[in-house]
């Protein structure tokens, strides 16, 4: 029996140490909107596989759903990591229909964008809490990093004890202030980046494998 | 002639026993206040001050226009410095009317009560118990929650107000743990940090302000 008993838990170790290997980390794109979350996503799924995660836009909330790409084979040194990718809708503490009307937008049409951003905050938070096993957070490079939003969703991913990744976005515009990141949240690295153009994603994918793999 | 039954019409003088078991014509219970003939009917309102605290023991006298003395005479008292204290639940609009009006306007209501206070002062304090006993649920609700409020007050409405207390309580407790807050169509206000530690998943916000949730953790328990 003892024997039996021994050879059960060996094979049930083996599988379960197969499957847990097998099984790529989520990482969710987690940041403020705006700051080029999907650019980003669209970026790592295109050069990696091909295909694209979803639509990008200047106009804030485009994202209000959470877009998954699964399978996403980096390469980097000789080794291979498997992520899925989640693109998630910009996290915010207040959503009004009024910013959408700027963008040739019906009222009609601005207060239903802003029912689906709001339930896509819902949707992101929920991620966080659940579903992630990793974060890079996005933050533009042109705006002020010391915002309620930043250090609270900094805050819990740390108290998670979630591997997180900063990346200072749009250094390709003139306003950008990389440094500025770096000192609001110095416990992290920060890594710059020009998602759009794609400056600097050699490094980018060398700390996703470094952070994730 | 302060008091009168807004069913028959029939008067009564300030501090009258009559009234404290309905209206001996019709039976009505509910009756007007009039302050400007309280001043006049001064003298009958002093010797009946004794009799008049007999009035927390019948809360079924109820005139209307008692709930706004009450208010009034609570925030005359000091409640105006609490009430503004209750900033922990501030995403109540209807609650935080009446707090921006006795703080930052405190002159406002001045205007309209010079008459009260002046009947105030012709009464004495049995009678104002009297008064307060008949307030209305939502008068109830403030009056709960005004720490500072006379004890007068408090002492007579105590038994009525058990159980808007307990509404109102639960009111502020749903209020803490909302985790959206529509302001108004197209207009939200989001506790991140609500969002993030509730377990249910809210996948649809409805137009009225209802809520889709999810709950795949109490499902998943079930199936297994």
């Amino acid at each position: 029996m003892g024997l039996l008993t021994n050879l059960r838990d060996s094979i049930s170790r083996v599988t379960d140490g197969l499957f847990a290997a097998d099984e790529p980390k989520r990482i969710g794109i987690y940041g403020p909107p705006n700051a080029g979350k999907t650019t980003l996503a669209n970026r790592i799924a295109r050069d990696w596989t091909g295909d694209a995660v979803g639509p990008e836009s200047h106009i804030p909330h485009e994202t209000r759903r959470a877009r998954r790409k699964e399978n996403v084979e980096i390469e980097r040194n000789g080794r291979k990591v498997t992520i899925d990718i989640v693109d998630t809708p910009g996290v915010t503490t207040k959503v009004d229909y009024k910013e959408f009307l700027d963008h040739d937008m019906d009222k009609e049409d601005a207060v239903r964008r802003s029912r689906e951003a709001t339930e896509g905050v819902a949707e992101a938070m929920h991620w966080l809490r659940e579903d992630v096993d990793g974060v890079i957070y996005v933050l533009d490079s042109t705006t002020d990093p010391f915002t309620q939003v930043n250090t609270m969703l900094i805050g819990i991913i740390e108290s998670q004890d979630l591997p997180a990744l900063i990346l200072a976005n749009k250094t390709d515009l003139s306003g950008s202030d990389v440094q500025q990141i770096a000192n609001a949240f110095p416990q992290h690295e920060t890594i710059p980046l020009s998602a759009l153009e794609g400056e600097n994603m050699d490094e980018v994918y060398t700390k996703i494998a470094e952070y994730f793999g | 002639m302060p008091h009168q039954c807004i069913e028959c019409g029939r008067t009564f003088p300030d501090g009258s026993k009559e009234m404290l078991s309905g209206c001996p014509d019709c039976g009505g219970n509910k009756f007007q206040f009039k302050p400007s003939g309280a001043a006049e009917s001064k003298p009958s309102a002093e010797p009946s001050a004794g009799s008049a605290p007999s009035a927390d023991s019948e809360p079924t006298t109820e005139t209307e226009p008692a709930p706004d003395f009450n208010s009034r005479s609570g925030s005359d008292t000091g409640a105006a410095s609490p009430e503004p204290a209750e900033s922990d639940d501030p995403g109540d609009p209807v609650d935080r009317r009446p707090e921006r009006e006795t703080g930052s306007a405190a002159t406002d209501p001045v205007d309209g009560d010079a008459e009260h206070i002046d009947g105030e002062e012709a009464e004495d304090s049995a009678q104002a118990s009297a008064r307060s006993d008949v307030v209305s649920p939502d008068e109830l609700d403030r009056a709960a929650r005004e720490t500072g409020s006379a004890a007068v007050d408090s002492e007579s409405t105590e038994p009525p107000a058990s159980q808007p207390g307990v509404d109102e309580l639960r009111d502020e407790l749903n209020e803490q743990f909302e985790s959206i807050r529509i302001v108004s169509p197209g207009q939200y206000e989001l506790n991140l940090m609500e969002l993030y530690d509730r377990q249910e998943y809210i996948i649809s916000l409805q137009e009225d302000g209802r809520y889709v949730i999810e709950m795949p953790d109490a499902w998943g328990v079930t199936d297994e």
